[in-house]
């Protein structure tokens, strides 16, 4: 049964991710370093599936990916002046970065509310993209004007990596994540019925205003969450919807949480490749997801044209 | 400061080989490396330098000198307004496609290496012959290269580092940067130099796996740096118990005459 | 508060503006559809047909008159009641995500079914209830993408079918659909108000189809009701011409009037 074939595959992948690195098996670096890091490389793929899984159908764009909402850019601005200004604290990065993908998100919001309280998907897509690229010409400035070298570090970090993990950041991250993804999972109805458009949607019952603002938001909190905590790590919210719908059809009560448990395990394993590959040296996660997540995407690609 | 080690260190690059400079001396030049304004200065050259970049602070007198930005990249407008005959600069690629242009408005330029210890003494040789220094500068050049050729003292298995440029994600020095062989002439080894490259991100796992003595970060601060305090930073034990090297930034962020100096100050930490 | 069954839908004196237009979408429009009817809404473009359906359903509320359905305003239905009496079958749907044939027609269940409630045996009776009555059992298992327009149309009222409702709203249905499915689409709908007892308010464009079968029709003009009653009563020469602005000539066909229009002859340019 597919399911049992998940929960393996994720098992598989998470223990793999704890057992595997280049520091071998030292009991105090797998408990202090590589279990917490495992369990948030699964936190947050999990996270960037289900906000995928969900955006796609909100904005009716089989190309959507949590970070095309702008997030990322209002992360990367929110790091930048974090270094830029040398705020203090070993929290000051991402918790700026999660500031700056809610300014974002609240930008965002604005620019898609048309006329009253209805939110358009289609200027949503187009003001994401605005902000995103709006906040990274700021952030190129920043980073052209100011102390340019630490802050070409920046950008490695935007590039994504687990490094910062750490037993304090996955329980952080637990406690936040349930409310966002309840939402999500109690819009998976009317979900299923956006699919068909907000008109034939609205006639089957759905309250379409209230869920397109509730999964825009829920989904955009679980974004802002794993940028702050792991840079942009691309391709997980866009590859694995895809890869959970060809199994699990569309109908979001099992789409979500297969969203989630699959990205979970995709970054799980990501992120071990990324220690291990080029050993002792290491690849940000980014690179990773994008490397594997392109060819799986041709791969998708050639699906659709040929069936 | 950690940007002065990084504004050399992230430079180092793609080496290619340096000019060999036309016998000519120079009145007026611009220097856009700190190491190359501090050897002027000690080659007796100083006089002559009419421009330098914002990080060359070294001696207190290249202060005085008017600063044209950053030097990354190198801004033409800036330096051509200072009217040198010469403009010293560090051999990068950007560097390269800066040169060219000052060459196109008729300024005369030359790239030098600056990598590692074995390349002060060529630039400094060069820069002796191009402001009629040579002496000086051979004599330098000599001192520079005898760092090189004292027998490194036995480190002591308790003297093993890392140098960490950056913490998220963690960024160390490898062999190829200048840092690692004044670890080594400090009788410490730099648990990375298995490493070819200057820098390279690494897994924070690896870090405390080789669990090295002591953890080097360029700071002009006496209180350890900010990723101390981070949980997962505390699974090194060096972190955990503050074993920290704090170089100073003017001193150890580049290759240049007071290197010895810096290897003496690193012997002296380590002695602790 | 009844559950709606056999609920009517009853319009009075219906007013509605657009914000910023420069007349009435509608004016003193008045109508009722009961089940086990089937009327008709008719006239030319603009005429205000969209407007009423819009009305009529709660998704506009007039500026004057009254749209009621069962019991109550249109507006005052939650989304959810309402879909569980009123099913609608709209002009456009584009649907995103390739589904298969049972499927989509499941979805219709949706108004039933509770946020967190898995689908019950009755569900499945009730999507196998619709499939048989639209006559496309056979395409149960097929990829929607696969389907021709009438098919696909087929599927779109039997989902609306496994709403349960007693009342089926259809705005023009029978677009860029050959003979063959229009003629089907309108003998199923037909069908469906014999056996079923279904009510059903259909925008159509097709007169003569809405002649032939429909129990009586509204004709609409420029926001205004011009006529209303059966077919017979409603569709005579002259309203017709007035209405389309075109020379028409009447004819009978199974007692119901049926509109052959003319051509223009050269004089008359």
């Amino acid at each position: 049964m597919k399911w049992a074939l998940l929960f393996i595959v994720a098992g598989l992948a998470l223990v793999a991710s704890v057992l595997v690195g280049p520091a071998g098996l030292q009991s105090d670096i797998v408990w202090n370093l590589r279990a917490p890091r495992a369990v948030l490389a699964f936190l947050v793929g999990g996270s960037l599936g289900a906000a995928g899984a969900s955006l796609q159908a909100l904005v009716r764009n089989p190309l959507a990916d949590p970070f095309l909402l702008g997030l990322s850019g209002g992360a990367g601005l929110g790091a930048v002046l974090a270094i830029a200004l040398h705020l203090p604290g070993p929290w000051a990065l991402p918790i700026a970065a999660f500031i700056g993908a809610l300014a974002a998100l609240v930008l965002v919001y604005r620019l898609g509310r048309i006329g009253g309280d209805v939110l358009d998907p289609r200027i949503l897509l187009l003001g994401g993209v605005a902000v995103g690229a709006f906040a990274a010409a700021i952030t190129t400035a920043i980073v052209s004007l100011a102390d340019a070298a630490e802050l070409r570090n920046a950008f490695l970090w935007l590039w994504g990596g687990l490094s910062s993990a750490s037993w304090d950041a996955v329980v952080l991250i637990s406690v936040y994540i349930p409310i966002p993804l309840l939402v999500l999972l109690g819009a998976s109805r009317p979900l299923d019925l956006l699919a068909l458009g907000e008109e034939p949607a609205r006639y089957l019952g759905a309250d379409v205003e209230v869920v397109k603002r509730r999964v825009y938001i829920a989904a955009s909190l679980l974004t802002a969450a794993a940028v702050a905590v792991s840079g942009v790590i691309g391709f997980v919210g866009l590859i694995v919807p895809h890869l959970a719908r060809s199994t699990w059809g569309h109908r979001h009560r099992a789409l979500i949480p297969a969203a989630f448990i699959g990205g979970g395990a995709l970054l799980a394993i990501a992120d071990t490749l990324a220690r291990t590959v080029v050993a002792p040296r290491e690849l940000p996660v980014g690179v990773v997801t994008a490397l594997i997540g392109v060819p799986v995407f041709a791969l998708l690609l050639r699906r659709w044209t040929v069936a | 400061m950690l940007r002065r080690l990084l504004f050399a260190v992230i430079l180092i690059v793609g080496c290619r080989p340096s000019d060999r400079p036309t016998v000519r001396q120079s009145d007026r030049i611009v220097s856009l490396l700190p190491s190359f304004t501090e050897i002027l200065f000690a080659i007796g050259a100083g006089d002559r330098v009419v421009g330098r970049t914002t990080w060359c602070d070294y001696p207190p007198a290249a202060l005085d000198v008017p600063s044209v930005g950053d030097g990354m990249p190198p801004s033409i407008e800036a330096v051509a307004a200072r009217k040198p005959d010469l403009v010293v600069l560090y051999n990068s690629g950007p560097n390269v496609t800066a040169a060219q242009q000052l060459e196109r408005i008729g300024i005369r330029t030359v790239l030098l290496d600056m990598n590692r210890l074995e390349d002060l003494g060529p630039a400094t040789r060069t820069l002796g012959r191009l402001t009629g220094h040579e002496q000086q500068g051979e004599s330098l050049a000599t001192a520079m290269d005898s760092l090189l050729h004292h027998p490194p003292p036995t480190s002591t298995a308790l003297h093993t580092l890392a140098f960490i440029v950056w913490d998220n994600p963690p960024i160390i020095i490898g062999a190829g940067s200048y840092l690692s062989q004044l670890a080594t002439l400090a009788g410490a080894r730099n648990l990375f130099d298995d490493i070819a490259a200057p820098s390279a991100q690494v897994s924070l796992e690896t870090i405390a796996a080789r669990n090295p003595r002591w953890i080097a970060v360029l700071s002009d601060s006496a209180t350890p740096p900010a990723f101390a305090r981070r949980r997962e930073w505390r699974a090194v034990p060096a972190v955990r118990d503050g074993r920290f090297l704090l170089l100073q930034g003017s001193l150890f962020g580049r290759p240049g005459p007071r290197s010895a100096e810096a290897v003496r100050q690193l012997k002296a930490l380590l002695a602790r | 508060m009844t559950d709606g069954r056999g609920a009517s839908c009853v319009v009075r004196s219906l007013r509605y503006r657009y914000a910023g237009a420069h007349r009435d979408a509608l004016a003193d429009v008045s109508f009722a559809v009961e089940p086990g009817e089937f009327h008709a809404v008719l006239g030319p473009n603009g005429s205000g047909k969209t407007t009423l359906v819009r009305l009529v359903l709660g998704a506009l509320r007039p500026q004057a008159g009254s749209a009621t359905i069962g019991d109550r305003p249109a507006h005052a239905w939650s989304r959810q009641e309402l879909a569980r009496i009123v099913a609608v079958v709209p002009q456009r749907e584009d649907n995103l995500f390739p589904q298969r044939v049972r499927e989509t027609v499941l979805l219709g269940r949706y108004p039933h079914l509770s946020m967190w409630g898995r689908e019950r045996p009755e569900d499945h009776a009730a999507v196998q209830r619709a499939l048989a009555a639209c006559d496309i059992e056979q395409l149960a298992d097929r990829g929607v993408w696969t389907l021709s327009g009438g098919e696909y149309q087929r599927v779109r009222i039997a989902r609306a079918l496994a709403q349960d409702p007693t009342l089926l709203v259809l705005d023009e249905p029978g677009i860029s659909l050959d003979l063959r499915h229009e003629m089907g689409l309108f003998e199923l709908v037909r069908s469906l108000v014999d056996t079923r007892g279904l009510g059903v308010l259909m925008i159509t464009h097709d007169l003569n189809l809405a002649a032939r079968f429909a129990d009586s029709l509204l004709l609409l003009n420029e926001g205004r009701a011009i006529a209303a009653g059966t077919p017979t009563d409603v569709l005579t020469r002259e309203v017709v011409e007035s209405v389309f602005a075109w020379p028409v000539s009447m004819q009978t066909v199974d007692g119901r009037p049926q509109m052959v229009p003319l051509r223009q002859s050269k004089e008359s340019v």
